[in-house]
């Protein structure tokens, strides 16, 4: 099945978030693979999504999960060879997946042969690759991001009696983006993957990539020249390719990021999700409505990308300090599941394994205007395990099936990477892939229904929004058009049953046809459109005017 | 009227949007544009800030007001419908407003909101006037013995003058305290919370069978708090405005305090004369308080309304007073201002045959109750000749006096409305 040739196809897109190393271990040495991968190629192709995004399988010390880079223009040993991963790439588009890969672009590990060479003296060609100072008091008014775990964004090198600027860890520090080789060097290794064929990337912290004193410096006008020169390269050597921003800020500093269609195509919507899970505790449709209110317009060809559930924590960056006190006493009572400004747990855990919510949740994701996420085992109600350290409690492995290490390795279950889930409600033995196949109603058959159902029109990710606002509170309803297709979206966000009017006038004399089951509803005339929706419920309709 | 319903079809689709609440605050209106929009924007504000998580709605049921009253309240919602943030609320806050049918009257009014609030299943509702003073941190201090401590009832203590406040001194709190045993120093008032428990009980009851143009339903709610046992606490508010000081109409004022408060004797049999002391209820957040600015009243013009009524209503005070109680009065009447003093004793002697004439309906009972008018007007020329230079602690002991007099007396009220005198 070849890829579409359609150079906006990651409005349509459904995208499934997989590491390499948790998803299957081909060889039995307890950790994931690019031949593990390309093994289960068919069972995401089977589910219906079309795009798969890695998250970094580059050599690195993985201090950082993967984002800790040592050497850009190869594969960690643990995950195969690069001939693995290009095997693993062509059979992908063969079967009509594209594939996103990480770039991380704002830093590199202080293992990578750059920095060590620039720290090794101050006269070092590359010494100017990073950021360097005699003090630590530059760029002040630079927020700390990973408040748990660093006291500053300098870092004493010992071995040149300099500080060095980073952002994330003190492991990871920034590459120097003032430097036009640091530059040259970036691009030639995005050339390198994009030649092979890679997708798209995800071009991990690019708020940062700039330093200015008497800025934040973060989403500085240089960032933002250095990204659109970038782009230009992009669609001249390499159109149909697609740049995927990671900047966890407001819409409205996000907006920036897709310049006049001139530079991201896409950005993840990080405000959106934390609100999704409060509306739902609230019972509230009120703060999806109001982010999406303030979420400005996008150039047509750009997108956002949406999701519930990622590899980090369920960020609460972008809530205000009365939000985060909520979402942390509602959705992360035990302070163990905390972690810097955020909730390190899965989504079926995060709604109590509650399948009403979760199919709700997603429903919601599917239907708002954007590319959704899948995060690998979300479809099959993977749990978490918040003993582990940092975010690996929602980086465990895949649950293939009930029998050994789940199915997901041979190797002896010490071995493994990571612990697999085993409680009783999460556990591999309950939770696993296998007997979700059996069954019409799992979860996972269900999200196979919904990707179909997504899938069947372009709608949802190329079209308009209108919100309807019933004055039910606890129902969110939308109109999504398209060209000539009209779908009607009304979510129950509550836990009780509800009755909504709707004001559908300007529809007047269509009928809705319920897009999952079919069934055809009565026709829209001038009074409110009265309807009753059980718990959480959602409804999907088609607007035909037969 | 319990078999009707006094919800209308757009109520209950208002109702029904706004869904199962935690708190519930009603603020009853008639033509209260003037002010109640300060008073529905301080109870918004008191929610946000204090019950940010809580489900939360205003309901204004409203007499058939003919001026912006219920626009006003209605401007008070947060939702997204209006297409403005609000990012100081998690959720969306409703301010409906409905009308019920019929004449104004306060029972009616929380008729409404206890209705309301059976559909809506609160743990706490407060019921706020349209003309209160009420302050945001009101707001936590009413509702949160309720919501949070499961208490059913909580009345307001305020910081008062010592001259505002009369008709409470001189007839509620002493008569509601001499008859239901319980010292509940502002049994009917402006601001008063209780537990969707309490509602529910007080919805039950018959009284709400009968015509329900009378005022002062919020003292059914205390009379029911204090009879059926629930729990009470009075809490400390603040200043209470002079709004209802010296009310230009004292007539009506009457009417929506003495009127409810003998009929609710009807409704809710007071306590036997031989029952124990009078309970005490617990205080939150400090004591009521008094001020003593220096205030010019015309003490002269209380006497002579107080002796033209005497002269004039003679025929009338003739049916509902004893011959004795009359004679006194009549005796003061031609003292002059000087000499007059009505005497605690005499007043308890007043109020209690007016509320046994009441009871037994000898004449049309709002002749009774404006005819109590002139005497109370007496009554008041005394009290504020009595404490013209009295501190606070000399305020509260006279008030004490009198209480124990309404007590001391309780079982002549009882010989009375048994027909025994």
């Amino acid at each position: 099945m070849a890829l579409s040739q359609d150079p906006l196809w990651y409005k349509d897109a459904i995208i499934y978030q997989v590491h390499v190393r948790a998803f299957y271990d081909s060889n039995g040495d307890g950790i994931g693979d690019f031949v593990g991968l390309a093994q289960k190629l068919d069972y995401l192709k089977d589910l219906g999504i079309d795009t798969v995004w890695l998250m970094p399988f580059f050599p690195s010390p993985l201090r950082d999960d993967g984002y800790d880079i040592a050497d850009y223009r190869s594969v960690h040993l643990n995950y195969g060879t690069l001939g693995d991963f290009k095997a693993f790439l062509d059979a992908a588009h063969q079967r009509g997946i594209r594939v996103i890969i990480e770039m991380v672009l704002n830093h590199t590990s202080d293992q990578h042969p750059w920095f060590q060479e620039s720290r090794s003296s101050r006269n070092n060609p590359r010494r100017d690759w990073y950021v360097w100072s005699d003090t630590d008091t530059k760029f002040r008014g630079t927020r700390i991001i990973f408040l748990d775990t660093e006291l500053s964004n300098w870092a004493w090198d010992p071995v040149s009696k300099q500080y060095y600027w980073h952002r994330f860890f003190s492991h990871q520090p920034d590459l120097n983006y003032d430097n036009p080789a640091v530059r040259e060097e970036m691009w030639d290794v995005m050339r390198f993957w994009l030649a092979m064929g890679v997708d798209a990337f995800r071009l991990d912290a690019v708020p940062y990539l700039i330093e200015r004193e008497g800025t934040n410096c973060e989403n500085l006008p240089e960032t933002h020249a250095i990204m659109k020169d970038f782009r230009a390269r992009l669609d001249r050597e390499f159109p149909g390719r697609m740049f995927l921003a990671e900047a966890n800020q407001w819409p409205s500093d996000l907006r920036q990021y897709f310049g006049s269609g001139d530079e991201f195509h896409a950005a993840f919507h990080f405000p959106l999700m934390p609100r999704m899970f409060m509306g739902l505790k609230l019972e509230d449709r009120k703060p999806i409505t109001e982010i999406l209110q303030q979420t400005p317009e996008i150039p047509e060809t750009c997108q956002w990308l949406l999701f519930l559930r990622n590899h980090d924590e369920l960020t609460l960056e972008m809530v205000t300090d009365m939000e985060r006190d909520y979402m942390y006493d509602e959705y992360a009572r035990d302070k163990s599941m905390r972690l810097n400004l955020g909730i390190r747990r899965r989504l079926a855990p995060l709604l109590d394994n509650d399948r009403r919510r979760m199919e709700l949740m997603n429903g919601i994701l599917m239907s708002l205007p954007g590319t959704p996420i899948i995060y690998y085992g979300d479809e099959i109600g993977m749990g978490d395990n918040v003993n582990l350290g940092d975010r690996n409690g929602v980086r465990t492995p895949m649950q293939w099936d009930g029998g050994w290490n789940g199915g997901f390795s041979s190797a002896d279950p010490e071995k493994l990477y990571s612990p697999l889930m085993l409680n009783p409600v999460y556990g591999f033995q309950a939770v696993n892939v296998a007997s979700q196949k059996r069954f019409e109603h799992s979860l996972l058959s269900w999200t196979k229904r919904m990707v179909k159902v997504r899938r069947s029109t372009p709608v949802f990710g190329r079209g308009s929004i209108e919100f309807l606002y019933p004055a039910n509170h606890r129902v969110l309803a939308y109109v999504r058009r398209w060209q000539k297709e009209t779908i009607l979206v009304v979510n129950n966000v509550s836990s009780a049953a509800q009755a909504v009017e709707l004001d559908l006038r300007p529809y007047k004399g269509n009928i809705l046809i319920e897009m999952f089951g079919r069934n055809i509803f009565p026709r829209i005339g001038d009074l409110p459109y009265l309807l009753t929706m059980g718990p959480y419920q959602f409804y999907w309709f088609r607007l035909r005017k037969i | 009227m319990a078999e009707e319903t006094i919800l209308t079809d757009d109520s209950l689709r208002e109702l029904m949007n706004v869904g199962e609440v935690d708190i519930l605050v009603g603020v009853p209106t008639y033509n209260s544009a003037n002010t109640v929009g300060p008073v529905v924007q301080a109870i918004r504000a008191g929610l946000l800030k204090y019950f940010p998580r809580q489900r939360a709605a205003i309901i204004n049921p409203d007499g058939g007001s003919n001026d912006a009253t219920q626009e006003l309240v209605r401007a008070a919602s947060i939702s997204d419908m209006q297409h403005a943030a609000h990012p100081q609320a998690l959720r969306t806050l409703h301010s409906i407003s409905t009308r019920y049918e019929g004449n104004p009257g306060s029972a009616k009014a929380l008729y409404t909101i206890l209705a309301a609030a059976d559909l809506l299943h609160p743990t706490a509702c407060a019921v706020i006037s349209a003309d209160s003073n009420v302050e945001p941190d009101w707001i936590p201090r009413l509702l949160q013995p309720v919501y949070r401590d499961n208490l059913d009832l909580i009345t307001p203590l305020y910081r008062r003058h010592k001259f505002d406040g009369l008709l409470v001194r001189n007839v509620a709190y002493p008569m509601i305290r001499a008859l239901y045993r319980k010292c509940v120093r502002e049994p009917y008032s402006s601001e008063v919370a209780f537990s969707g428990r309490l509602g529910s009980h007080l919805l039950g009851r018959d009284i709400w069978s009968e015509d329900m143009g009378f005022s002062g339903g919020e003292l059914f709610l205390t009379i029911a708090a204090i009879n059926d046992s629930f729990r009470i606490a009075q809490v400390f508010l603040g200043s209470k405005d002079g709004l209802d000081h010296a009310p230009a109409d004292l007539v009506r004022a009457m009417r929506d305090t003495v009127a409810p408060l003998f009929s609710a004797l009807e409704h809710s049999p007071p306590a036997p004369a031989s029952s124990s002391e009078c309970a005490s209820v617990p205080s939150i957040g400090g004591n009521a308080e008094i001020t003593l600015e220096p205030r010019r009243i015309n003490r002269k013009r209380l006497y002579e309304m107080f002796a033209n009524g005497v002269v004039e209503l003679e025929p009338v005070l003739k049916v509902i007073l004893s011959p004795p109680t009359l004679t006194e009065l009549q005796h003061g009447a031609t003292k002059g201002e000087g000499e007059f003093c009505y005497s605690d004793e005499l007043w308890v002697r007043t109020v209690y045959e007016f509320a046994a004439s009441y009871h037994k309906s000898v004449i049309s009972r709002d002749h009774i109750i404006q005819a109590l008018a002139p005497l109370y007007r007496g009554k008041i020329h005394t009290f504020l000749l009595t404490n013209r230079d009295a501190d606070g602690a000399e305020v509260e002991g006279n008030v004490e006096t009198l209480c124990l007099a309404f007590e001391r007396f309780k079982p002549y009220l009882d010989d009375l409305w048994n027909g025994r005198k």
